[in-house]
């Protein structure tokens, strides 16, 4: 079999992803194995392999820019060599760069989980809490929702009653 | 005060354990990988006092504990507990951990992140499990403001938890679809939808006492309710595949094998670790199927004998002492065991 992305050398690397459930499969000869960083193949540590994905796209270019973080100092190949983010600040700093590669752990690049400061997310519908109601209870008040917030302070009360 | 294993839980004939994790971190603190020894100290009391000062019932249950003073056979009997991981285990020098007093929660500070609080609960309870780590999330959110993207989630230093930083993992005992040859095609369907298989102690761990642990693997664009949702579906199908393989089974072939462990730890004077593994997961069986009785949790029993554990309630000594020490013990807990 001739490699899927040169189509001039034999095939003698398999590749198998799986992101988000969809399976992908390639063919590549080693030479474009290696340029699509699979390289390092049978890392044992999830941090190893990750260091992989990542200086995939570290680019002479950017590495040479040597763009720090002005919270910790990291530099993108910091993270690309040990697969650890050096704070939170870096997110932001090393956007661009991430992306491609969250994109291909995750599948998606989008939070669609819980929002903090805004009521949670829970799994049951009973689970509301009465820190939880308060703090709604307080939102709403603020926001002049009287009707609303009047229905949660009878669920309040409700609760603190159950509680006792 | 008894702990979650010790306890009877739903569906425990088959789920050892229930798990959730958060991964927190604080904004301006650069993440444990390139935190300083200040930093740390900062970090340890600001949580401390987030605990203290949040003065709620459920924040009272809990307490800290600074493990510079907690004793090396202690440190590794935690990691037997799974109240900590082998990785904080490691480097705990100068970190802390919150603890409640049944150990079902605890609050890891300074491991990969900044905050790695977990929930560990008997038998399957994914949602009680939830709904308990996600009060604590948002009771220290109030006070810590944890690191937070509109777009990317709760930040944490390893990219493959950013978003929810959410874990959610059961822990099941399947000794006859392993023994079946079950575990290869499952563990390839269940990592085809985002989930992953593993040992007993979690990344990189072998599998021991037929003992897995399925969890998430995916963190960014999935909500912690559908995280959630599919880890319950996936256990309950494990759950009837396990009951299913087992009601098929030749009853005199099962108490063979349940009767020859049964009596073994009746009987033995010297049991090393491994063969414990072995002797408790056939048991577990045969009190799962009804075949053996005994009051208490077969799993129980297992994490109570591990090799720090033991040392914990006796001094150290070497393995071969151990094992001694664990066969008595053995006796002594199924003596009362039978049909």
């Amino acid at each position: 079999m001739l490699c899927e992305k040169c189509g001039k050398n034999n095939a003698t690397t398999h590749i198998r992803t799986i992101v988000n459930g969809v399976v992908r499969e390639i063919n590549l000869c080693g030479y474009c194995a290696a340029e699509e960083g699979y390289t390092s193949i049978g890392h044992n540590s999830l941090a190893g392999m990750l260091a992989s994905m990542l200086g995939d796209v570290v680019t002479p270019q950017i590495a040479s820019e040597e763009v720090r973080c002005p919270v910790c100092g990291a530099t993108f190949s910091d993270i690309a060599e040990t697969g650890k983010v050096g704070c939170a600040e870096c997110y932001k700093t090393f956007n661009r760069e991430l992306l491609p590669y969250l994109k291909r752990v995750h599948g998606s690049t989008k939070h669609s989980g819980k929002i903090p400061n805004r009521a949670p997310l829970t799994v049951k519908e009973d689970s509301e809490t009465v820190d939880s109601l308060k703090l709604e209870l307080n939102r709403l008040v603020s926001e002049e929702r009287y009707e609303e917030a009047a229905i949660i302070r009878d669920k309040i009360r409700k609760k603190e009653a159950e509680n006792e | 005060m008894s702990c979650w294993y010790n306890i009877s839980a739903p569906e425990d004939d088959i789920v050892v354990s229930t798990r959730i994790r958060l991964a927190r971190n604080l904004s301006g603190i650069p993440f444990p990988s390139r935190m300083n020894s200040e930093q740390l100290e900062q970090l340890k009391s600001k949580v401390k006092m987030a605990v203290s000062e949040s003065n709620t019932p459920f924040a009272k249950t809990l307490k800290y504990i600074d493990m510079n003073a907690v004793p090396e056979v202690e440190i590794n009997a935690m990691v037997e507990r799974h109240v900590i991981s082998p990785e904080f285990a490691a480097k705990s020098e100068g970190r802390a951990i919150i603890l409640s007093d049944d150990e079902s929660i605890s609050i890891m500070i300074g491991e990969e992140d900044h905050l790695r609080i977990q929930v560990i609960l008997g038998g399957f309870q994914l949602e009680k499990a939830y709904d308990i780590a996600e009060r604590l999330d948002t009771l220290l959110y109030d006070r810590l403001h944890f690191a937070f993207d509109d777009e990317l989630g709760f930040l944490t230093e390893c990219p493959t938890n950013l978003g929810t930083g959410l874990r959610a993992s059961v822990m099941l005992h399947l000794p006859v679809c392993e023994s079946s040859g079950e575990i290869a095609p499952l563990s390839e369907n269940i990592s085809k939808i985002g989930f992953t298989v593993r040992g007993m102690y979690g990344e990189g761990s072998r599998s021991a006492a037929s003992l897995y642990q399925i969890s998430n693997q995916i963190t960014l664009g999935i909500s912690e309710k559908n995280a959630v949702d599919n880890l319950k579906v996936i256990t309950a199908q494990l759950i009837e595949k396990e009951r299913g393989l087992r009601n098929n089974l030749e009853r005199i072939s099962v108490e063979d094998t349940v009767f020859r462990a049964l009596g073994t730890v009746k009987s033995a004077r010297k049991i090393s670790g491994k063969e414990m593994m072995n002797l408790i997961s056939r048991i577990k069986l045969g009190t799962s199927m009804g075949i053996i009785n005994s009051d208490k949790n077969p799993f129980g029993i297992l994490i109570e004998n591990q090799p720090f554990m033991i040392m914990r309630r006796y001094g150290e000594m070497p393995p071969e002492e151990r094992d001694i020490k664990r066969a008595q013990t053995l006796r002594e807990e199924f003596k009362d065991s039978s049909l």
